[in-house]
């Protein structure tokens, strides 16, 4: 009885439903409106895309220049970097060992520091020192480039000098040791948001075993979440690899491979030094134009390869998961 | 934080309608910027309207400025190129030489150190890297720190052209990119070997004698020194007479010119 | 292995652990303390009562009556040391001499020419005082006192010549004998060694072309035309150093053969003891604070003041307004784009290949290193896209904010998505309920929800911006220039300035409290903006949770 009362009740409302999505012959405005909108978001969106391609073109076509001209062979595998002589040469392999050695000196100091204090700030301390250490060390990140390089210059060039008796103080070591300093929020963070990452579960079941906090955190939780602490590294190893302001002002800027390539207190010169140092003086148009922007071409591929390997470690950390 | 967006917004708005008063843009070599500087501050205390803009970045980066139009006068310590001509005649540009002081390349030490003197041999095989120390040319033996300008500085140019004989210089010196900054890696190095102009040589560091001669007003006038140079303003054209750029350009010729040129530590072109 | 080993190493790597991070720590003490506590100096110092005259002579600052009387009290100590240098260089000090000599020659040639006496009369004339005055220069640096008195001798055979009186001419005259009469009572030999070091003196007082001096430019002498040089010693720090340098004489001297010199102090009192000249040094080094009336200075209006002579004076004003007009323009470029962006990632997009490319080109672009943006930045915006807009190609504030806002656009985004993502399903859907469309819903429910999360993205982009020097290299940064007066203008920004002086000049050199101080304003800078985000975010956080 009551059940025909509901469904002659009902039948007045479902008269009147509608399906909430309006089809374009009944609001066409709307329709058009909602589409097009959605369209421009999407374009606008894509500006990123539009940014990255021409940044990929406008710098590969300046350098097209000298790439077709010279041999990208003698670019990449001589030392002779002299662009303004009468016969210019552009050796660039002194400027790419460069920036490769200064970036791994770096890693050298920054990752043991790095992952110590990411373990400490996620296996170690409470949270609320947590949360009181990690805006110091993000402080460390938000100092601009310029102010190290000034302390590079002037404190730790002079420091280098006169008490450790180096010849010269503006050297490949000032600028690892300030790069590494650079790179230590980006290594902690990262390492540490994957070490937290891994949850309860597998660091209660060490400790139920018996293992110490130490071996639980050398033995268990680095080799889970290794694939985190390799993206960390690599991303720190990418703002090594392209910071300008500091190694332009602390490394010397000889272009050279040091000569027992284990002595660290020569003078070296970067690859993005030299973009900056060159480029306010030469003609624009020129060889020497275009081989700079050459020079920019192989960071841009430097670091793109170093976004990959970056991006496959931080997928694999998150499959590792389960997320 | 609204606000302060749109009130700024409307302030750079307002400041785009620019007011227009008289500039003069130079451009260029660090060692003639010191002069130029002066000659600015000299104009500004005279005209207290125009605007004078100096930047010190290097002769070949004042090239370039003058070349595309984009400065009134570039202030280089050498002569401008072949291949810069070129692009100055196809772009309607007519470079003008004019001389406003001589100047030397003076090569300096750190004042700790005993050496006094070097032959101009000695000075090219310190740069090409025959020698890497002291005691081999007479000093304490310490290893050099070679610093150089880099490679598109007029000073650079001068060095390479009359001491190194456009050898090449070795991959392990040094290189820095103004007078300023040579001057101050040698007064903060103790064995450091560089080369400023003649008007960054102070107290601080020690000028050497090259092949016996000691580089000073004297000798760099006579033509006795053997690094001299003279220090160019380049204009595009000659300036009409009666602008700024030509009063500017003239500037050096008159008396008070020449002594801002000899406080300066540069060589006046005439006994005033 | 044994429990107890376990445990100490345990307990070890704990404090090694508490170590690297206190060692972090460390090391942004020592990074920013020094910084800080030498850029304070630029802004609260002692200051002598020559700052404060600059002050008024260059910024109309101060009170005229009060420092009227303090220049007149310091006045009255200096007549002393004025006077006592006067005698003492009469006959030793030849520059003055051969100065006035050459004044004398060259007012001469001018007189005549006012009397109309042109042509050869002219040229005669001018080249006898020619003559006169290089036996006079001669003269004056000579030692032997046979050549002396024979080129007074034959300057004073003209002195009866009709052509010269009552001209300036005839001061030549009185200078030569009056030069006749010092020497007689002077050993020469002695002079030359007095000569260098009365030089050395008058510059550390009164300053040369390069160092300013304790006490500023001779009353006697004109006027000098940079600013830098027409004042003494502005802080007190710096006067200290300057009369160290007065009482003391530094040389290198070798001490063994072969080996590097060293540096040797000797009193210069000592050196001139038994002449007139030796109470200089006591009267100075007793009355320097009478002479220069030190105080407790606050100079708040650094921050406001542009800078003379490349930043001797002065202060960082124009490179605030640099890096502020070119951090708010690029945010003004930064923030709809990276928004709009986040919003329509979040809202509309699915795992189509389309938004997996946008989301690596995003990456993509995090990673691309600064420099390279510079580079981009100049042949894109500075020599393509300005002159197809009709513009000069030539860097400015526009073109230097569009870099770096492509420079922030991942972070914008990564930010704004984060905090759009956090913001809970319920609160969308009770909106959708409710009948509102999803636009709608977008903006009056889920952007409020995300505002902490996008107010923590813009200002942490702001911070980078206002930091960053590579991208603007080329295309809108100068390191010397006038005040802005449009978008398309270069300007100064802090960033860069504070590398131009740290590598670059002398003169920045001889003002490290300057120095520091532009690092240490564009330090705070960034710090503060930083701190208000935190601040920010916890507030409003407070505030959506119901506090």
């Amino acid at each position: 009885m009551s059940q025909r009362k509901l469904n002659i009740a009902l039948e007045p409302a479902a008269a009147k439903y509608r399906p909430l999505a309006l089809t374009p012959s009944e609001d066409l405005k709307g329709y058009i409106a909602s589409h097009l909108g959605r369209a421009i978001l999407f374009f606008i969106t894509c500006s990123s895309v539009l940014a990255v391609l021409l940044i990929f073109f406008f710098v590969i076509r300046e350098a097209f220049g000298f790439l077709t001209h010279f041999s990208l062979l003698e670019f990449l595998t001589k030392t002779g970097w002299y662009p303004e002589a009468q016969e210019p040469k552009f050796g660039a392999l002194a400027l790419i060992a460069g920036s490769v050695y200064v970036t791994v000196a770096s890693l050298f100091f920054s990752v043991p520091v790095g992952i110590l204090a990411a373990v400490f700030l996620s296996d170690i301390v409470s949270f609320k020192i947590r949360g009181f250490v990690k805006p110091v060390i993000e402080l460390l990140a938000a100092i601009p480039s310029v102010a190290y390089g000034f302390f590079a210059v002037l404190v730790l060039a002079p420091f280098m000098q006169k008490k450790l008796g180096f010849p010269t103080g503006t050297n490949a070591l000032n600028a690892s040791v300030i790069l590494a300093v650079m790179a230590l929020p980006t290594i902690i963070s990262v390492a540490e948001d994957s070490i937290s990452a891994l949850g309860r579960e597998l660091r209660e079941a060490s400790y139920s075993l018996g293992a110490t906090r130490m071996e639980t955190i050398f033995g268990v939780v680095i080799p889970a979440a290794h694939s985190g602490i390799i993206a960390a590294v690599v991303l720190g190893m990418m703002r090594a690899i392209g910071e300008t302001m500091v190694v332009w002002m602390a490394s010397g800027n000889a272009s050279q491979i040091p000569h027992p390539w284990w002595d660290i207190s020569q003078s070296v010169r970067t690859m993005t030094a030299t973009i900056a140092g060159d480029m306010g003086e030469t003609v624009k148009g020129s060889d020497h134009y275009s081989a700079l922007f050459s020079v920019g071409v192989m960071l841009l591929i430097m670091t793109f390869f170093l976004n990959l390997v970056s991006e496959y470690f931080l997928t694999r950390a998150k499959k590792a998961l389960g997320k | 934080m609204r606000k302060i967006i749109y009130c700024l917004t409307a302030i750079m708005l307002l400041a785009g309608s620019s007011v227009s008063a008289e500039t003069l843009q130079l451009e260029g070599s660090t060692t003639v910027g010191p002069i130029a500087d002066a000659f600015a501050e000299y104009f500004k205390s005279i005209y207290p309207d125009l605007q004078i803009t100096v930047k010190k970045t290097g002769s070949g980066d004042g090239a370039a400025a003058l070349v595309d139009g984009r400065c009134d006068i570039a202030n280089m310590s050498r002569f401008m190129k072949a291949k810069e001509f070129e692009k100055a005649v196809t772009n309607g540009i007519f470079p003008v030489a004019h001389v406003v002081a001589m100047d030397g390349v003076c090569v300096v030490v750190h004042p700790s150190n005993p050496v006094k003197k070097l032959t101009k041999a000695q000075v090219r095989d310190i740069y090409m890297g025959k020698v890497r120390n002291w005691s081999q040319v007479g000093g304490a033996n310490m290893p050099i720190v070679v610093v150089s300008r880099d490679t598109s500085s007029g000073t650079y140019e001068t060095f390479h052209g009359l001491v190194m004989e456009k050898k090449e210089m070795a991959p392990h010196v040094e290189y820095v990119n103004a007078n300023p900054q040579a001057h101050a890696r040698v007064r903060t190095t103790r064995g450091a070997i560089g080369y400023v102009g003649l008007g960054f040589v102070d107290s601080s560091v020690k000028a050497l004698e090259i092949d016996g001669i000691m580089p000073s007003r004297k000798t760099i006038a006579s033509g006795v020194y053997p690094v001299t140079r003279p220090l160019y303003m380049f204009t595009n054209g000659y300036p009409k007479l009666g602008s700024m750029i030509h009063k500017f350009c003239t500037f050096y010729l008159t008396e008070r010119g020449q002594e801002l040129v000899e406080e300066k530590g540069f060589v006046p072109l005439t006994n005033y | 292995m044994k429990i107890v080993i376990r445990n100490t190493f345990d307990k070890a790597f704990t404090i090694l652990t508490a170590l690297s991070v206190i060692f972090i720590s460390l090391v942004l003490l020592g990074i920013l303390g020094p910084m800080i506590w030498r850029g304070s100096g630029a802004v609260i110092f002692k200051g002598t009562v020559e700052f404060r005259k600059m002050q008024m002579d260059l910024f109309e600052r101060g009170n005229q009556d009060v420092l009227q009387n303090e220049i007149v009290e310091t006045d009255t100590v200096r007549k002393t040391i004025f006077e006592t240098i006067n005698r003492f260089k009469k006959g030793i000090d030849t520059e003055a001499l051969c100065d006035r000599v050459r004044d004398i020659h060259r007012e001469f040639g001018q007189e005549l020419r006012l009397k109309g006496i042109t042509g050869q009369e002219y040229s005669r004339l001018r080249s006898i005082t020619r003559d006169i005055r290089d036996k006079l220069e001669v003269t004056f640096e000579s030692q032997d006192k046979k050549e002396i008195t024979k080129n007074i001798e034959y300057v004073l055979q003209f002195k009866k010549d009709e052509r010269f009186k009552a001209t300036c001419a005839e001061e030549l005259f009185q200078i030569a004998l009056g030069f006749q009469k010092d020497i007689a009572k002077i050993d020469l030999n002695k002079r030359k060694q007095y000569e260098e070091d009365l030089i050395q003196i008058e510059q550390t007082l009164f300053g040369s072309g390069e160092i300013p001096g304790l006490l500023g430019p001779h009353p006697d002498k004109p006027l000098p035309a940079l600013a830098m040089n027409r004042f003494g010693a502005t802080r007190w720090d710096q006067s200290l150093k300057l009369l160290d340098k007065l009482l003391w004489i530094e040389e290198w001297v070798e001490k063994e053969p072969g080996k590097p010199l060293e540096k040797v102090r000797t009193s210069r009192k000592e050196k001139f003891a038994g002449t007139d000249l030796e109470p200089l040094f006591s009267s100075v080094q007793d009355n320097l604070e009478k002479i220069l009336k030190p105080r407790l200075t606050i100079y708040w209006q650094f921050f406001i003041d542009d800078n003379f002579n490349s930043h001797y004076f002065g202060g960082v004003g124009p490179e605030i307004l640099g890096t502020l007009l070119i951090t708010f323009l690029g945010m003004l470029f930064a923030v709809p784009l990276g928004l709009i962006s986040a919003a329509y990632l979040v809202e509309c997009a699915s795992d189509h290949f389309i938004f997996r490319m946008i989301r690596m080109c995003i990456n993509t672009l995090a990673g691309v290193p600064s420099i390279v943006f510079g580079l981009f930045g100049l042949s894109f915006f500075v020599l393509f896209l300005f002159p197809l807009f009709g513009m000069p190609s030539k860097g400015c504030i526009l073109a230097a904010s569009m870099t770096l806002a492509i420079l922030t656009l991942p972070v914008m985004i990564r930010a704004s998505e984060e905090a759009i993502r956090t913001v809970p399903q319920t609160y969308k859907e009770a909106s959708l309920a409710l009948g509102a469309s999803g636009f709608r819903t977008f903006v009056t429910v889920t952007l409020p929800a995300a505002l902490p999360g996008i107010l923590t993205g813009i200002i942490l982009s702001l911070s980078r911006i206002a930091g960053e020097t590579a991208p603007i290299l080329f295309a809108g940064a100068v390191a010397m220039g006038p005040i802005p007066k449009s978008l398309f203008d270069p300007t100064r920004t802090l960033s860069y300035g504070s590398y131009d002086m740290a590598v670059g000049d002398r003169i920045s050199m001889m003002v490290p409290h300057n120095q520091y101080g532009m690092v240490v304003t564009l330090v705070i800078l960034v710090l503060c903006l930083n701190a208000l985000a935190i601040g920010l975010r916890s507030r409003v956080f407070k505030r959506l949770k119901g506090h």
